[in-house]
């Protein structure tokens, strides 16, 4: 199954959002997958310097591709299917892959969650669902 | 005797109304009084234009009812740091209005397709199906035959007119796709079932309109219905190539970004294909590397003006993201494409002339987003409702509250994945409402309350509204049948 790479052509909102929040600060509270990238899609000063440490970022579990997985998708915002707008599910570019320590209990989509795990920022495609991520979360927990 | 009083009183009052109105009255020099009366003189002075539309522009926001224009409006003049209230968007000045019933023949809630549909060929028809009247039973491709329905692009070049089409959605998607494909399913973009002979996917059906030359120009989202799966984001399993058969076998210009949108030249002879996205193009609050939907008509018009000539032309324009953002319960990502929408309409009427043209403005649906109240003047229209004061015009700053003692925003959903109800572990949907800042709500990403928890918004029956200026726009009027919007149209068009 081909998944769209979330790593797209741009983040939702991202002009809106003040890039000046640091490192510190960042840690301090969970960021969002949002802050992660610039609009052109490219990462963030904040995701460059978050890589390689562990991190939380809050946000929202998408659907689980398929059961019993360690590995979910965080998304920006609760991740609505729109019947009318899409003939199948289309990623937004605000996401983040997730690989769990443990199998995934999955969350409602409309509640939030903060998910903590190292950040890794290069390209993998998960050998199971297809899905192809250039930046995602390892060995990670969520609550 | 009360009726002899009453037809007495009538007559003095019609006798003496005028000038009491302007000379006596103690209200005659208050601001809104005085507005209203240049209102009424300006209506005066109106003239009804019957000459023929030499051009026709159908500018159609997806999913932008009364309510979500309301939204608009109010977020456009806030953004513009009044109180948004008094604000006017681009449309609202054009003389003619009419409210639209949008329903479809089957469905009371309608869709995109049936009501493009509605708009685009004069009859109205079944939820789901594009091109096509209701005796067609949807996704059966063998109830085709005998059931398909001319759109007004086809009716237009028939008269040897220039045709375009533009939208921020995909352009096969269902209102871009009423100006040229009968389909038995809106969702037939790259393919049809085994064993249907009757018609060819929707993709394949705008490239033979341009090889016609029914369209002239064709600019959107989409591009992975163009593409096949061998190619990275595609979509079409029949292996082929729509955009080289474009490029190749019809000499078409093609544009996918900013840098070959730039190249493209309008007075050329050739058709213009432009797809911007592999699916639906950006929200305007995300948009990068593509055009915006005002660059995209104006291009577009610039375009037809030269291919059509003398004989002028019809071009469609849809902003199609105001509802995938309804959809999404996210409003603060709807008004900015409402307001990328304005803006195209005011492009549009600034590089026509009233007097040949006929630009004709609506929704095709509604959505179920209401408004709370009583929010004092100024409440951000994305953020919270703040109480009226008694002693300013602005809002008192302190936020009404629900009895949950909770404040709540100005738009609210009906239903979508900004339910505030979730599933416990046994299943069962509970929840009570966040206590949201004003902060939070108007925060981009920020989805509005809802009731009833579903993953997509959902449209809504309720009217929408028609504005139109140009020739025999005046015959908007009242209350119409969406379908009508179309006989007014060809009615302008064909006009002796």
């Amino acid at each position: 199954m081909h998944r769209r790479c979330f790593l797209g052509r741009t983040t939702a909102g991202l002009a809106l959002i003040p890039l000046t929040r640091t490192l510190a600060a960042a840690q301090e509270q969970p960021i969002m997958p949002r802050e992660l990238y610039d609009r052109d899609g490219s990462f963030s000063d904040i995701a460059r310097s978050m890589a390689g440490q562990r991190v939380r970022l809050e946000g929202y579990m998408a659907p689980p591709l398929k059961a019993e997985a360690q590995f979910f998708v965080l998304t920006q915002r609760p991740m609505a299917v729109c019947p009318f707008c899409e003939t199948s599910a289309d990623w937004p570019d605000d996401i983040l892959a997730v690989y769990t320590k443990r199998t995934v209990d999955p969350v409602y989509y409309t509640v939030e969650l903060v998910a903590e795990g190292i950040l890794v920022l290069d390209e993998y495609r998960d050998p199971e669902t297809g899905f192809l991520s250039q930046a995602r979360l390892e060995d990670a927990t969520y609550s | 005797m009360t009726r002899t009083l009453t037809a007495s009183t009538f007559a003095l009052a019609a006798a003496t109304a005028m000038p009491a109105f302007a000379q006596d009255l103690p209200q005659t020099g208050n601001e809104w009084f005085i507005a209203a009366q240049d209102t009424v003189a300006a209506a005066l002075e109106r003239q009804q234009n019957t000459d023929r539309a030499l051009n026709i522009i159908l500018m159609v926001s997806d999913g932008n009812g009364v309510g979500s224009n309301y939204a608009t409006r109010l977020f456009a003049g806030q953004q513009a740091g009044n109180f948004g209230d008094e604000h006017v968007l681009p449309f609202e000045t054009f003389p003619n209005l009419a409210l639209v019933k949008t329903y479809n023949v089957n469905s009371q809630t309608p869709d995109s397709a049936g009501t493009g549909t509605a708009m685009m060929s004069g009859v109205k028809t079944n939820i789901g199906v594009v091109g096509v009247t209701s005796e067609v039973v949807r996704g059966d491709c063998s109830t085709l035959e005998g059931n398909t329905v001319a759109s007004f692009n086809e009716i237009a070049d028939g008269m040897g007119k220039a045709t375009g089409i533009v939208s921020t959605a995909r352009i096969t998607h269902a209102t871009p796709a009423s100006a040229y494909a009968k389909s038995v399913d809106r969702n037939f973009e790259d393919a049809v079932p085994e064993g249907c002979e009757s018609q060819s996917d929707i993709a394949q059906q705008l490239l033979a309109a341009m090889e016609a030359g029914v369209i002239d120009v064709a600019m959107g989202g989409g591009m992975r219905h163009f593409l096949p799966e061998s190619e990275e984001g595609g979509r079409r399993a029949d292996g082929q190539n729509l955009v080289e058969v474009a490029q190749n076998e019809l000499g078409a210009q093609f544009a996918s970004d900013m840098v070959t949108f730039g190249e493209i030249d309008p007075e050329a002879d050739a058709p213009i294909l432009g797809l911007f996205e592999m699916s639906h193009m950006m929200y305007e609050a995300d948009r990068n590397d593509e055009p915006s939907l005002a660059e995209m008509t104006e291009a577009a018009i610039t375009a037809l003006q030269a291919k059509g000539g003398e004989n002028g032309f019809f071009l469609q324009v849809e902003a199609g993201r105001v509802d995938h953002a309804n959809h999404a319960g996210n409003a603060a990502r709807m008004v900015r494409d409402g307001m990328a929408f304005a803006e195209a309409v005011a492009l549009a009427d600034e590089m026509t002339d009233d007097a040949d043209t006929l630009i004709v403005v609506t929704a095709d649906h509604e959505h179920s987003l209401a408004f709370n109240g009583y929010c004092g003047r100024g409440s951000d229209i994305l953020g919270l409702c703040m109480t009226a004061s008694d002693d300013q015009v602005e809002h008192s700053g302190e936020p009404e509250l629900g009895a949950d003692e909770k404040p709540y925003t100005v738009i609210g959903y009906l239903n979508g994945p900004g339910s505030i109800l979730v599933p416990n572990d046994e299943g069962e949907f509970t929840g009570t409402r966040a206590d949201v800042t004003n902060e939070e709500a108007t925060d981009i990403d920020y989805l509005q309350q809802a009731l009833i928890p579903k993953s997509s918004e959902s449209h809504s029956g309720e009217d929408v509204a028609v504005y139109a200026k140009g020739p025999f726009a005046h015959l908007y009027d009242g209350t119409i049948e969406q379908n009508v919007i179309f006989h007014v149209m060809h009615h302008a068009m064909t006009a002796e």
